[in-house]
């Protein structure tokens, strides 16, 4: 095993420590961690480490049925290090109201986290969602949303964009990708008069973590939806999962925003637009579109308006230099200075 | 096998248990690889080291950091014609880093706080090293020989250390105060011995100094016009540029022409012209074969083009691409030249060839006209070495096939620039102290540099370059120093601009970003400088921390 030095920490008579030792020193909380089944790169699972970084030790989880229920526990390993539960795809809602509900009984005080996928908010377990909302559970719950039902073999659900091609809406003669368009499940989760819901992406992480920690402050229930890459389904290079993100993000078609009580309260500004085939050309589910043909065509400024209606609708155009705009918000500096 | 009850329980965080990296096909591996300005540094200065250092306002040990390949900062922060900034990645993300001024700084808060030269005394005992000529190259040689533990014995035919620093370049350019103090407290380390008005050939002989020391650096430079004339002929009162110079530095004065021509291309044809207009000339021509320096320009002027601008806002006329056809003499004396449009075009070989066009010839009224067209190598005192030839030919290392003997500086005719003159100070001195067998530490990358390309430039801001202040045209009188240096926050701002090419700055991309924890970050650094380390044991080898990697530190490989 490698072994590295690190003052003040207990150390082995060389000065070193294991790695399995550095691994518990880290300067950030872990409540997800290796070992996990999930593909190379895989968005999804970035998404969860990144919320339960910033969501703390004091929570609990409620899990739907998904990808990242499968690969997460293996059984008998679990990646998560926080009070984990897994029931059924469609009730992530109501078992998270039911852990909020006996915490508060018991006294106890830990915010619940409800985990779900696509297909699990969108469109199985958005009855159970919409009624734990209704209640007004005190319950921080996050849909990661990688467009599709990833974990059974990259079926459509009603949050893949328009023109995706899938296994069910496979791109062919009659059809390219999918018909219809993607559901804004945000609206309609803040149509519940609903304290905070918000949009991030894995390729802006400090802001991803801002939204945690504001959601988890909020006595009430709270609404996240992570824009989470999947390269199997959506065909890329794990490598380029972040960068994908990102240009989900500058392109438009993925608006970065946040709703209190229905209001647009928040949205992060898109300093330099870029064209929406810079984010199609890099995923091979849309490569049905890159054809010379009057339809393709025709989609590809499809979409283009629908990224432009989004710039429009919430206001992303940025103007000149914001710290929080999509090239402000990302930006490094030397020794690891993050704004959250 | 762990035993557990039926039922879908597991402990917390068991999965660290099952370990991903058997999964992988490649790894992620840390690679410091040269950032450009490393590279494209004549005196192999490691500019990216020294600005990350900087930009933590850790000024001391930039400069000690810097220094390690350059004893001369606020000289060479000042002259250099900076192929680092030219080299910069930050040059095609908006503007290169301003690493000359920086360094410019850091030489002169080593000179103003007295910040001690990091380097012990020798021994008594140490080889003793002779240094003929205590310009750049000879007073670079002989601080490296210092830091290798020998002792130097350094000769010098003036006065003052500093060469050419010392004796021609003009003080609006380069402060005699910043050579002398900056030369002199290097001449006076312990185990430098600096001897004054010692001439080779005169005063001191090569043969004896070949016989009395464990090695002889020659830097004795070139100071001896190169011979000038238009077809044979040449003015009565020719005056050599690199003489009128060093006659103003040492005099002040100069004769002043009404109107002169000054012919060259070099930064000794600009500062000829900028110190004729500072002594009163009315009108001062640069004629000069070269085109102005710009992007696309095949045969740039060899010039700073900086100075060239600071030359036209003072009112020099830069006559390009243009040639002197005739002199037109009154008796002995210039009264014009005649000048003629040229250019360099491939001829049918498709070799460059310089062609004068007909129909452009024109007159200039001239009350003088001066060459600054090059010097040449003084030979006395080591003709032998020279064996007829112009200048001293070097190996890499400064060799020069004579054992125990190397050269380095304008005398191998070609170090063109100061910077130049101290690498090769510093490869000579490598040669020599492994030539006595010892450890020289001194160690050069010749490694491709970090691509643009390979950078993700998604993690910086475009932030635009600081500048000092530079004095209006009107008001530069004399010798005060045109351009003004920064102030520490603006050195300090400045450097934090460098985008690191090539070296981890801790931004904590690849602890953040990984899927599967798999990078660890230490509270110290780990052994290879960063503060990260891979866990292979769960690193699955997708490649994204070196896709979000913004310097290239990151750099993927198959797996062994």
């Amino acid at each position: 095993m490698s072994t590295i030095t690190n003052a003040g920490a207990p150390t082995r008579a060389d000065g070193t420590i294991s790695l399995t030792e550095l691994r518990e020193q880290q300067p950030r909380f872990q409540g997800f961690v290796g070992g996990h089944r999930a593909c190379v790169g895989c968005g999804q699972a970035l998404a969860a480490r990144l919320v339960t970084e910033a969501a703390g030790p004091d929570v609990a989880v409620a899990n739907a049925t998904g990808c990242l229920e499968v690969f997460s526990t293996a059984w008998p390993d679990s990646a998560w290090r926080v009070p984990w539960l897994h029931s059924l795809f469609e009730n992530a809602g109501a078992i998270a109201s039911g852990m909020e509900a006996a915490y508060k009984a018991r006294g106890v005080s830990a915010k619940v986290l409800a985990f779900a996928g696509d297909g699990g908010t969108f469109d199985i377990g958005f009855q159970s969602l919409s009624g734990m909302i209704e209640r007004n559970h005190n319950v921080l719950y996050v849909c990661y949303d990688n467009e599709a039902y990833m974990n059974t073999g990259i079926q459509r659900s009603s949050s893949t964009p328009h023109a995706a091609a899938t296994t069910t809406s496979p791109a062919g003669r009659e059809r390219l990708g999918k018909r219809h368009m993607k559901k804004d499940i945000l609206q309609i989760v803040a149509a519940h008069h609903m304290p905070y819901a918000a949009t991030a992406s894995v390729a802006y992480p400090s802001d991803l973590r801002k939204k945690v920690r504001r959601a988890m402050e909020i006595e009430g229930t709270t609404f996240l939806l992570v824009h989470s890459p999947c390269p199997l389904g959506w065909r890329h290079d794990g490598a380029k999962s972040v960068e994908v993100a990102r240009l989900a993000v500058t392109t438009g078609l993925v608006p970065i925003i946040e709703l209190e009580r229905g209001s647009l309260t928040g949205s992060m500004p898109i300093r330099e637009p870029r064209p929406v085939v810079d984010y199609l050309r890099a995923q091979g589910r849309f490569e049905h579109l890159f054809v010379d043909t009057p339809a393709a065509r025709e989609e590809l400024e499809h979409i283009q308006a629908l990224a432009n209606y989004n710039m429009e609708r919430y206001q992303l155009r940025g103007s000149g230099h914001d710290a929080r705009d999509t090239a402000g918000a990302d930006t490094v500096r030397r020794g690891g200075v993050r704004w959250a | 096998m762990k035993q557990y009850p039926r039922g879908g329980i597991a402990e917390p965080g068991a999965s660290l248990d099952y370990h991903t990296g058997s999964w992988r096909l490649q790894r992620p591996v840390h690679v410091h690889q040269a950032a450009p300005c490393h590279h494209a540094c004549p005196a192999g200065e490691d500019a990216q080291a020294y600005l990350a250092l900087v930009e933590q306002g850790r000024m001391q040990a930039a400069w000690e950091s810097l220094v390690t390949a350059n004893p001369l900062p606020a000289i060479t922060g000042r002259v250099c014609p900076h192929p680092c900034e030219s080299a910069c990645n930050r040059g095609q993300y908006d503007e290169a880093v301003s690493i000359h001024g920086i360094e410019r700084f850091l030489g002169d808060e080593a000179i103003r706080q007295g910040w001690a030269y990091p380097v012990a005394p020798p021994p008594a005992d140490a080889p003793v090293v002779a240094v003929v000529g205590a310009g750049p190259a000879g007073l670079s040689c002989a601080w490296h020989l210092l830091r290798a533990g020998l002792r130097v014995d350094v000769f010098e035919a003036e006065s003052e250390p500093g060469g050419i620093c010392a004796t021609a370049i003009p003080g609006y350019r380069l402060p005699p105060d910043t050579v002398a103090l900056e030369c002199g407290r290097l001449m006076a380390l312990d185990g430098i011995e600096f001897r004054p008005g010692q001439r080779l050939g005169r005063d001191i002989q090569l043969h004896e100094l070949r016989q009395q020391y464990a090695a002889v650096f020659l830097g004795v430079g070139a100071q001896q016009a190169r011979p000038w004339s238009i077809d044979g002929v040449t003015p009565g009162d020719l005056h050599d540029g690199l003489a009128l110079l060093q006659e103003w530095k040492r005099v002040g004065q100069i004769p002043v022409p009404e109107r002169v021509a000054v012919v060259g291309g070099g930064n000794t044809a600009v500062d000829l012209c900028r110190v004729f207009k500072r002594a009163g000339a009315k009108r001062v021509m640069l004629v000069t074969h070269s085109g102005m320096p710009g992007p696309g320009v095949p045969d740039p002027m060899r010039a700073l083009p900086r100075e060239l601008a600071q030359a036209q806002e003072e009112g020099v006329e830069v006559l390009t691409h243009r040639g002197v056809r005739r002199l037109v003499l009154r008796g002995e004396k210039a009264v014009g030249i005649e000048t003629v449009h040229m250019k360099k075009l491939p001829d049918a070989e498709g070799r460059l060839r310089r062609v004068a066009f007909e129909g452009t010839e024109s007159l200039l009224h001239v009350d003088m006209i001066v060459p600054a067209t090059g010097q040449d190598v003084d030979g006395r005192g080591f003709e032998e070495l020279l064996k007829g030839s112009a200048a001293l030919a070097i190996a890499a290392d400064g060799a020069i096939g004579t054992p125990g003997v190397y050269a380095g500086g304008d005398v191998t005719g070609n170090a063109g620039t100061v910077t130049a003159a101290v690498g090769q100070g510093r490869r000579a001195a490598a040669a020599i102290v492994r030539s006595l067998q010892r450890e020289a530490g001194i160690d050069w990358t010749d490694a491709a540099p970090v691509a643009f390309a390979a950078l993700n430039t998604e993690y910086y801001e475009p932030m635009r370059r600081h500048h000092g202040a530079v004095l209006p045209p009107a008001e530069r009188e004399g010798e005060l120093e045109v351009e003004q240096g920064f102030d520490p926050a603006a050195a300090q701002a400045e450097a934090g601009r460098c985008l690191s090419c090539g070296n981890c700055m801790a931004c904590d991309n690849c602890y953040t970003l990984c899927p599967d924890t798999a990078v660890l970050k230490t509270r110290d650094l780990a052994e290879d400088g960063s503060h990260y380390v891979f866990d292979y044991e769960y690193c699955k080898g997708c490649g994204l921390c070196a896709n979000e990697c913004p310097t290239g530190y990151i750099q993927m490989v198959v797996e062994p």
